[in-house]
């Protein structure tokens, strides 16, 4: 396994990521990253207990990017959590916020299994909330097609250049149209996009609640399909941050899996990829003018990933487009975190600058890469939102792309 | 391709204001940072000189200046310079609502937490110890269940100090009744503060135990938020004078101090790259053209014009200590280094001297480009500033924020004067 | 005047065990010690519990005396001893005649020394070298020095034992050729005083030959430095030893949430010789790599140097040749009576040598009692009750430590204290998980005189960041409750902090500079230590 910069040996208990935790800073609960993570991995090496404010570590990774010694804090806090799980069972709430992929799957082979499926969320609420889901939180509805039908259904052009598209689960079953926009741009780029559809959950809603052996389950099965192409050098590309991370950086953080290094050098987000067309001339920049004004939210597990803003920079050559970084930090919700009856209200706190920010720009849509950032935003600072990729398939049609 | 006038490497103070100046003066800038920088740790107040020697401070940063040895960084960069990055910085922060005071010809000396006093440069209002020189009765104002804060230890020592042994000193405590799980720090309470309930609240609180006209010292907890509406709040409704004590980390004031010079850098539309651990450099003939991050899936080259090295010393990578050596691990930098290891640190800790370690660094001409051991410039396009510079023991002489500040902003005009 | 029938000289291991075993025995007895408890070459070794196979080929009496101990001291010290067994590991570069060589020794003392495989040895513990050769499991065990040095006198105490610290023999006064009694000073007061004693026991380990002079004695002890390093975290959770003939380096022993590779071999001319340097560390660094083959990118955590007593009769053996057992010294023979020596052996059987020196002593004060040393516990376990109890006030993966360090009574105590104060739940030091509770309660002993002293009975200080917190904390905490011991708060500070850097220095390097580097930013560049010192010492 390539011996990545993150070593918990590193830590010099600085207190930076103290600062820097969003979840402390709206909930004097949380013990911290520093206590919960490294200074009791030191304890939890030679003795058995359980730390009960683990649970409010929602694996935003902003610890991780304050850190100055490159210590991985929040993945020695899932896998503490998922140490704790060895011995115990998940609540039935953890369970089913953590496998959105079993329930959303049904839905989508039942013929208005979609709707159905709404409608019965949209009514259980109440009992939701019983077993720990709050009825305030954003929890997103089915579409009524899943974007793999949808491309099924596709005629696309076939190019020489590929790449395979890894939608995720929200892409998938909650929100197809981005992932039909990211086609729509890449054959106006001449690209041929792949779709596997024996691939599975990323699973980092399984992450964050312990389930770590279906997660290195999931993990195994995808870069077994997916090896397939970066073996021959062709790219993946993702359209959820959240996606991303996991598939690029946390299966190398958590699992010790066979070829794991040389599959990561072929991930990329959709706008990074765009970007480093751009860099080599290859990217069509036959960009409509657009103009608009939006707000952006760069999602926590983009920033993690030490590559910047790629969407943000590419809606950059967008004439007429102005797009603006909100930069107020996390929006809160994390995955499922967010969606969870007792954390729902840390989530909106932690949110709150962000949802004032957006307020006091008097813009009414927020840009952002990552999917459940969207449902908060929309949620939190009620706003319309998009996926970049959406921005710019506008502007390649608007220039009749 | 994509390229940028000025690459800045560390997100720390340094390399922040090496870019605001860049970015003042036109340039593309983008900063590539691993980690949130060492202000939340050592704090928001400008050292600039405090000691020299052993013997005594300096009675000015000025006064100090006239002397320090010739390998200092000061020196290279020139009291001109040094000037002018105050002046800067001091614009900077009065531009953004959070303006800081002091100047070269006046040590500020401002309380610790330890009780004791600390010889510093440039200091946000809350830490403007003018009314504790003139009261006779100085109020330490502790919070119940910090941990980090101890009014007896100021109380107890600053009897000691001479101009304060004939002042009364009083305890008061309130009850911010924050804990809920964790220990409380500075930071939380600070954050209570934030809110209009948390001040609303603590008002009340401190207007029970505070006399109208007292002069009160207390911990660094007036607000996290770069802007005095706390402070301003607090004495106005109380009528007395706050002052925040230099503390442990996590730094309230630093955390000040780096949001607003984020959120500074960032409206001058400078670039900024998390996560960014760059590991080397691509050269051609005495020239920098590009540096590359080593992520966790590939690396990505970044080309510039110039290049800036801010990214910490020891603490921040920048320097690696090895058993008799140093390396500096992107551009290859000669650092000079004893190779018996035992020359490396004094016997004692606190010693009348600087440590012979904190001292190691990169050598630099005044344009602050690296020098190789024959003394010529190593690469015409890289300026290091901060930690990384040899010559200064920024611990002993109370200059670290000081030489990140005046060598930050010497770098970014450097490569302003670039001629291609 | 101060009265005592026995006075015990020298707080190590040796010396606790000789006043607990007298005090059980019903004999008034004070103990004097030059420092802190443990002081000595107790605290500056690797922390093991021999099964006896490091001595089982060269020294077949020490390697039975240490199988024995070694099953007594599991029961009665069983909070000072982690039980985690150990591996002899063959490496390819020992040398291979010698395995058969040491499992017949072994076999021969009693020792049980099971083969595994390599394969089976290395998922027990992965860090191991793939290149090792042979490996066979041990009942060695780890023990914490301090805790069984505190915990003997806790249980001594119980007995009526007395403990003096910071204070030095400055003489021996006698009558007749007998022992009348002793003169002190207080170290740290300077304050002379006398205790009229019948019989003084000198366990003064490589002090020994200092004290005999006193009495115009010739002990020959031979200071033999050894240097060791504590890792930062567990490499292993078992007790590695290199199978071969005992040399440098050879053993790795968990401690906790810390590991230590020791240790080396020196004559030296001072038993006060204990500064390590960066050379040593280097040297042991370069052993340690064949067991461990990513050692050098493990955190150091610091280095610290110990002089073991060689006693010999001959005064021109040296090192490892000279005995590791141990010799009672009755100085009748020298013409005083009621006074006697113990010198030389190990950590590991102090207990019997406290009760061959008890013995001796009870015979001349006719005192008949049987030695129960072997059969009480040091320490009441904390019955479970209290646990569950401790459990609702401690934080997580502190209760367990706690009880293990304290002991029922003073478990009970410290949870008192947070009762009746509810902040003194807080963590004075986040890296080893110690409660300003605990810390006061530490600061409150007769015993502490500074914050080292506090550190050495919580292990406050003792972590990742080596007191670049806790320091603080500490001083501010014990200076608030009047426990300050009226020193200034700077010159606690000082002895602190500069007792940690002394393990520091010599290992100034990688993560070590970086945390140098931050507890020098908080205490010289933010809190300006240095500088109130400096202005004091005008």
């Amino acid at each position: 396994m390539k011996k990545h910069f993150n070593n918990p040996d590193s830590c010099t208990a600085c207190t930076v990521c103290v600062a820097h935790c969003p979840v402390s800073a709206a909930t004097n609960k949380f013990r911290g990253p520093k206590m919960v993570g490294p200074t009791l991995e030191r304890m939890r090496l030679s003795e058995e207990d359980v730390e009960p404010s683990l649970e409010y570590c929602s694996n935003c990774k902003n610890c991780d990017m304050s850190c100055p010694s490159g210590v991985p804090i929040s993945t020695l806090n899932m896998l503490a959590r998922a140490n704790y799980y060895k011995t115990r069972k998940q609540s039935k709430r953890d369970y089913i916020l953590s496998h959105g992929e079993q329930a959303a799957k049904m839905a989508s082979m039942l013929p208005f299994g979609a709707a159905i499926a709404n409608l019965g969320m949209s009514m259980s609420r109440g009992i939701m909330k019983q077993i720990g889901i709050s009825d305030k939180a954003p929890l997103p509805p089915y579409a009524s097609t899943s974007f793999i039908k949808q491309f099924k259904a596709l005629r696309q052009q076939s190019y020489p250049d590929k790449v395979v598209f890894y939608p995720g689960c929200f892409i998938n079953y909650n929100d197809p149209g981005v992932g039909m926009d990211f086609v729509a741009v890449m054959q106006a780029n001449q690209y041929e996009v792949i779709v596997e559809s024996d691939l599975v959950c990323c699973g980092s809603p399984l992450v964050v609640n312990g389930f770590l052996d279906e997660a290195e389950a999931n993990a195994k099965t995808n870069i077994q399909i997916l090896k397939k192409w970066t073996d021959q050098g062709i790219p993946v590309i993702t359209c959820c941050t959240s996606c991303g991370l996991m598939l690029k950086q946390e299966y190398q953080e958590l699992f010790h899996i066979e070829g794991v290094e040389e599959y990561a050098q072929h991930l990329y987000d959709a706008g990074e990829f765009l970007l480093e067309l751009y860099d080599k001339g290859r990217l069509n920049t036959k960009f409509g003018a657009l103009n608009e004004q939006y707000l952006y939210h760069a999602p926590c597990h983009l920033r993690a990933q030490g590559m910047g803003l790629p969407s943000l920079e590419l809606l950059g050559l967008i004439p007429g487009l102005e797009v603006k970084n909100a930069d107020a930090g996390c929006c809160g919700i994390s995955g499922n975190y967010g969606f969870k009856e007792d954390k729902y209200d840390i989530a909106m706190k932690i949110g709150a600058p962000l949802f004032q920010k957006i307020k006091e720009s008097g813009l009414s849509t927020v840009v952002s890469e990552c999917g459940t950032c969207r449902l908060q935003i929309g949620h939190g600072a009620q706003v319309k939102t998009l996926h970049p990729m959406t921005l710019v398939r506008k502007s390649y049609e608007a220039n009749g792309q | 391709m994509r390229k940028n006038d000025v690459i800045v490497i560390g997100g720390g103070l340094a390399g922040l204001l090496a870019a605001a100046v860049a970015a003042k003066e036109g340039k593309k800038v983008l900063i590539l940072s691993l980690g949130a920088g060492t202000l939340t740790i050592g704090g928001g107040i400008i050292d600039v000189l405090g000691y020299v020697d052993g013997t005594a401070p300096v009675a000015t940063p000025r006064a100090g200046l006239l002397k320090i040895l010739p390998e200092h960084p000061y020196k290279k960069i020139g009291t001109v310079a040094l000037e002018e990055s105050i002046k800067f910085f001091k614009e900077i922060c009065a531009g953004e609502g959070y303006p800081y005071m002091g100047n070269l010809d006046e040590m500020q000396w401002v309380p610790t937490a330890a009780g004791t006093l600390k010889p510093t440069c440039l200091v946000p209002k809350t830490m403007n110890t003018a009314e504790l020189k003139k009261t006779d009765t100085v109020v330490v104002l502790g919070f119940e269940a910090l941990k980090d804060f101890y009014p007896h230890l100021i109380t107890k020592n600053f009897v000691n100090i001479p101009g304060f042994s004939n002042k009364k000193y009083e305890i008061v405590m309130i009850d911010p009744n924050i804990a809920d799980g964790r220990d409380v720090t500075a930071l939380d309470v600070a954050r209570w503060l934030d809110t209009p309930e948390g001040l609303k609240d603590c008002t009340e609180k401190m207007a029970k135990v505070l006399k109208p006209g007292s002069v009160v010292i207390l911990p660094p907890v007036l607000g996290t938020r770069p802007d005095y509406h706390v402070a301003d709040s607090l004495e106005k409704a109380l009528q007395c004078t706050f002052i925040e004590t230099a503390s442990v980390p996590p730094s309230v004031t630093g955390l000040r101090l780096q949001t607003m010079l984020l959120r500074y850098v960032k409206k001058l539309g400078v670039g900024f790259v998390e996560q960014a651990l760059v590991t080397r450099s691509i050269v051609e003939k005495g020239k920098c053209l590009a540096v590359v991050t080593a992520g966790i899936d590939r690396e990505r080259t970044y080309y510039g014009e110039n290049f800036i090295l801010a990214n910490g010393g020891f603490y921040g990578g920048g320097l690696v200590a090895e058993p008799g050596q140093v390396i500096e691990p992107i551009f290859n930098l000669p650092v000079s280094a004893p190779s018996d290891h035992e020359l490396w640190a004094n016997s004692n800790l606190f010693s009348n001297e600087p440590q012979p370690f904190a001292k190691i660094g990169i050598d630099v001409d005044e344009k602050m480009r690296p020098l190789g051991e024959d003394g010529k410039v190593v690469l015409a396009n890289v300026f290091v500033a901060g930690r990384n510079l040899q010559g200064y023991d920024f611990c002993f002489e109370k200059s670290g924020n000081g030489v990140a500040l005046a060598s930050g902003y010497q770098c970014g005009m450097s490569t302003h004067r670039e001629r291609k | 005047m101060e009265k005592a029938t026995v006075v015990v000289i020298g707080g190590g291991a040796t010396g606790v065990g000789i006043l607990r075993d007298l005090c059980m025995r019903g004999v008034d007895a004070i103990l004097i010690e030059q420092q802190d408890l443990g002081y000595g070459t107790s605290s500056r070794y690797h922390g093991l519990l021999h099964s006896g196979g490091r001595y089982a080929v060269k020294d077949a009496e020490a390697g039975k005396e240490c199988i024995e101990e070694n099953r007594i001291l599991r029961k009665i010290g069983k909070h000072c001893v982690e039980d985690t067994e150990g591996f002899f590991v063959r490496t390819q570069l020992d040398d291979e005649a010698f395995e058969p060589k040491w499992l017949e020794a072994c076999a021969k003392v009693g020792i049980p020394a099971i083969p595994i495989s390599v394969a089976e040895a290395r998922r027990l513990e992965p860090n191991l070298s793939a290149k090792i050769k042979a490996v066979y499991r041990v009942p060695d065990a780890a023990i914490d020095g301090f805790r069984m040095v505190w915990q003997n006198v806790a249980s001594a105490r119980k007995y009526g034992g007395r403990v003096k610290t910071y204070t030095t023999v400055i003489g021996i006064e006698q009558s007749n050729n007998q022992v009348i009694g002793m003169k002190i000073r207080n170290s740290l007061t300077g304050e002379i005083s006398n205790i009229a004693c019948d019989f003084i026991v000198s366990a003064a380990g490589s002090w020994a030959g200092k004290i005999a002079e006193l009495a115009g004695i010739n002990v020959h002890v031979q200071p033999d430095r050894g240097t060791l390093i504590a890792f930062n975290h567990r490499i292993t959770s078992r007790i590695i030893n290199r199978l071969r003939p005992s040399s440098d380096g050879d053993i790795f022993v968990p401690h906790g949430s810390i590991t230590i590779l020791g240790t080396t071999s020196v004559s030296v001319e001072s038993p006060e010789d204990n500064i390590p340097n960066a050379k040593e560390v280097l040297d042991l660094l370069k052993i340690g790599e064949v067991l461990f083959e990513d050692l050098r990118s493990y955190r150091l955590l610091r280095a610290f140097a110990g002089t073991r007593p060689l006693y010999s009769a001959d005064p021109n053996a040296k090192g490892r040749g000279a005995s590791r057992g141990f010799v009672t010294l009755d100085h009748a023979h020298d013409g005083l009576t009621g006074f006697i020596s113990v010198a030389g052996g190990k950590f590991t059987t102090y207990r019997l040598m406290g009760e061959k020196v008890t013995d001796l002593v009870c015979q001349y004060l006719n005192v008949k009692t049987a030695c129960r040393t072997a059969l009480e516990p040091l320490v009441d376990d904390a019955s479970p009750a209290l646990m569950a109890k401790a459990h609702r006030y401690f934080p997580a993966y502190g209760a367990e430590l706690a009880a293990s360090r304290l002991g029922s009574e003073a478990l009970e105590k410290v949870i008192v204290r947070m009762q009746e104060k509810p902040e003194k739940r807080q963590l004075i030091c986040e890296c080893e998980n110690v409660t300003m509770a605990e810390v006061e309660e530490a600061a409150a002993d007769s015993t502490s005189h500074m914050i080292s002293d506090v550190r050495r009975k919580t292990r406050m200080g003792m972590g990742t960041c080596q007191g670049a917190f806790c320091t603080f904390r500490s001083v501010g905490a014990v200076d608030a409750n009047g426990l300050s011991w009226g020193q200034d708060t700077n010159v606690l500070f000082k002895e602190f902090l500069q007792g940690r850097y002394k393990g520091i220095r010599p290992i100034l390097w990688g993560n070590v500079m970086r945390e140098m580097e931050l507890s020098r930013g908080i205490y010289e560049g933010t809190l300006n230590i240095n500088g109130a010192i400096n202005n004091e010492e005008k």
